[in-house]
């Protein structure tokens, strides 16, 4: 499902990955964590292809494409989807406008049909009810004054429509008190389905609690130092970060 | 003096019933005015000189029959304006109770007086306008009324036309109307239209200026509104830029307590000129004004906005919003903007931006990121820019008959 190897990733000239090795299969759910700076979100936007994350070595493939060839809509057409930690305001194109568009334009990448705005309609107010925010959500702006946590939802109700294999979730968790942080974990574990894989990205383990994950890594530093099972996400909750700095030292 | 002015003077005669004084006040105020240059304040941007030889018809025979545009739902009251001159017969309308409305040729005296009472008397082609206007509209609203149907003006000007006509609302105390003015045109014509607004204490007042004109057609107009005692005003404008297009916009507030609220879209391609000029005098305490004027210019167009706010010294507690935002979609378009504030008054909240800016690259990449193409998203967020203040037009059937306009003219821009 998605291969990386060796990914050296700078932005503004800084190398902020340092040889990242990742292996994700179909159906498995991967956390990763790590302290803050060590390039958790820069893996999640230089795998959607944003702007200014230069991948300077290593290789990506994703759905048995090189990654790193396409486009940012072609990416998100392939399959790919990545929540963001802090989602865009976007005035005057409602949410409603702004899914069916999208939803379409992966549905014809993968020859299916586009929906018609009827049957669109039905889905979305489906999957507005799944995460618990209000219908008129749909018609207001793309998270155009939406609190964080609605923001957060409105994430994974985009999940839920677009069928992604593959779902990144940017710190999910942050910022949410313990009742939206559950609607994301189920809106999440709703979409398991054997297939479909996800990356975990989290700075704290307690959303783990909520979304078991297959394995675990830990970012340091640019570099994957650690992976485990669940586990390990329980030891850096007990012992936090520290050990990491401990470590290095010990090398150098 | 432009021959074409020259001209006005001749063609205008004093002899006009009981338009008679407004007329030799306003001819005695233009033959001592001289022609704006470029170096004019209120004409910078704007070049008079497609007008100022102009020579064209000023008494075109109509043959056709000319219906206002199709509008689903918008169940309005129509009155149909041909080259300036009423093709509706205002007998046959059918008005609700309290409201009246009389041709501008019928008005007794007491009525043609109260014309000018909101708009200044600085305007250029206002002034034409009064010694030339032969044919208009004088619509009352009783105290009390609530007029359900909106009321539409539209007009047409034809090709190789001249055509001046006017429109005068009052509403008394209390009453609540909705007036839609429609202009458009886009041979080679000049058209002017001057519309005035006295809003009674209490009155509510929901007011749609389209300058819908393209092409070759030259229009100059205006909107002046005068607000009483805790009246209401909620205007929109749109406007399409042509040849020259003008609009001016006057909002006084002669009374306490008064808001006005006013959104303007503009829409350019091609060589297209469009000039807003709009203008919130607020001359009495504790009134708000909250203007968002929005500007998307591309190809080789320009757009002008001049938003001033002036404070009258007396016009404590005053809260005043101005806000213009514009987008440049090609490097040969321009845009002019400029807010002007003038405050005389201490104990006043104002707050202006002006801006021309280019798309956001975070909002660009969300889109992206969801798989929506590069051009579909640039267009979704070009447009959605306009789309919110079409969003805010409080008349629904309204606004779904003119986004879909809008977005159609706004996908051939970004085609030029």
């Amino acid at each position: 499902m998605l291969s990386i190897k060796n990914l050296h990733v700078s932005v503004e000239d800084k190398e902020i990955l340092k040889g990242l090795n990742l292996e994700i299969s179909e159906g498995e759910v991967h956390a990763i964590m790590g302290p803050n700076g060590a390039g958790k979100s820069t893996l999640g936007y230089l795998l959607s292809g944003r702007e200014g994350y230069e991948a300077t070595s290593g290789n990506v493939v994703f759905a048995e494409r090189d990654l790193l060839d396409l486009e940012v809509d072609e990416r998100a057409q392939a399959g790919l989807f990545l929540a963001f930690q802090y989602p865009v305001e976007i005035p005057g194109v409602s949410n409603m406008e702004f899914m069916k568009e999208s939803v379409n334009a992966v549905r014809e990448a993968r020859g299916e049909e586009a929906y018609t705005a009827a049957e669109f309609l039905k889905l979305a107010k489906e999957a507005c009810k799944h995460v618990n925010l209000p219908l008129d959500f749909l018609k207001r702006g793309v998270n155009e004054g939406f609190s964080g946590g609605e923001k957060k939802r409105n994430e994974i109700m985009q999940l839920i429509l677009l069928q992604p294999k593959l779902a990144i979730l940017d710190e999910s968790d942050s910022g949410l008190d313990i009742d939206a942080l559950k609607v994301v974990a189920e809106g999440v574990n709703s979409q398991r389905d054997g297939k479909r894989s996800f990356i975990v990205v989290t700075h704290y383990q307690r959303l783990l609690d909520f979304i078991e994950p297959d394995f675990v890594h830990i970012l340091a530093d640019g570099k994957i130092v650690k992976s485990g099972g669940p586990e390990l996400a329980k030891e850096v909750e007990a012992s936090g970060y520290a050990w990491l700095e401990k470590g290095e030292e010990a090398t150098a | 003096m432009s021959q074409w002015l020259a001209n006005v003077l001749e063609r205008s005669s004093a002899d006009a019933g009981t338009l008679s004084s407004l007329r030799e006040a306003s001819l005695a105020k233009l033959k001592d005015i001289s022609w704006p240059t470029r170096r004019t304040e209120a004409w910078r941007y704007t070049s008079l000189h497609p007008v100022e030889k102009l020579s064209l018809k000023t008494n075109a025979e109509v043959s056709e029959q000319f219906d206002a545009p199709e509008v689903d739902d918008l169940n309005s009251i129509d009155i149909v304006m041909v080259n300036g001159s009423l093709q509706t017969s205002i007998a046959d309308l059918k008005l609700p109770n309290g409201v009246s409305i009389c041709a501008l040729n019928e008005l007794e005296a007491g009525a043609a007086a109260k014309l000018n009472s909101a708009k200044p008397s600085h305007h250029l082609f206002g002034l034409v306008n009064d010694v030339l206007a032969n044919s208009g509209l004088f619509i009352e609203v009783d105290a009390g009324t609530v007029v359900e149907q909106p009321i539409r003006v539209v007009n047409y000007t034809l090709d190789g036309v001249e055509a001046h006509s006017r429109v005068f609302v009052q509403l008394g105390e209390g009453a609540k109307c909705s007036v839609i003015e429609h202009g458009t045109g886009s041979e080679q014509s000049l058209n002017t239209v001057f519309s005035e607004y006295v809003i009674g204490d209490k009155a509510e007042l929901e007011h749609y200026r389209f300058a819908l004109h393209g092409g070759q057609a030259i229009h100059v107009g205006g909107c002046h509104f005068k607000l009483h005692n805790e009246s209401k005003l909620n205007s929109t404008v749109v406007g399409y830029g042509s040849e020259l297009s003008r609009l001016d916009v006057d909002i006084i507030h002669a009374a306490e307590h008064a808001h006005a609220k006013m959104n303007a879209v503009y829409l350019l391609g091609y060589k297209e000129h469009f000039d807003l000029h709009t203008n919130i005098e607020h001359t009495m305490p504790n009134g708000t004004s909250e203007e968002n004027a929005r500007g998307i210019v591309g190809d080789k167009a320009r757009a002008t906005f001049n938003g001033r706010i002036h404070i009258h010294r007396d016009a404590q507690k005053t809260l005043a919003e101005l806000n213009n935002r514009n987008l440049l979609l090609s490097r040969g378009g321009q845009i002019n903007t400029k807010p002007e504030l003038e405050i005389y008054a201490d104990d006043v909240q104002c707050a202006h931006g002006a801006t021309v800016a280019e798309i956001s690259d975070e909002a660009l990449y969300y889109m992206l990121s969801r798989g929506i193409n590069k051009s579909k998203a640039l267009v979704m967020l070009n447009f959605g820019f306009i789309q919110e203040l079409v969003n805010q037009m409080p008349n629904k059937a309204l606004a779904n008959w003119l986004q879909p306009q809008l977005r159609a003219r706004f996908e051939e821009m970004g085609r030029q």
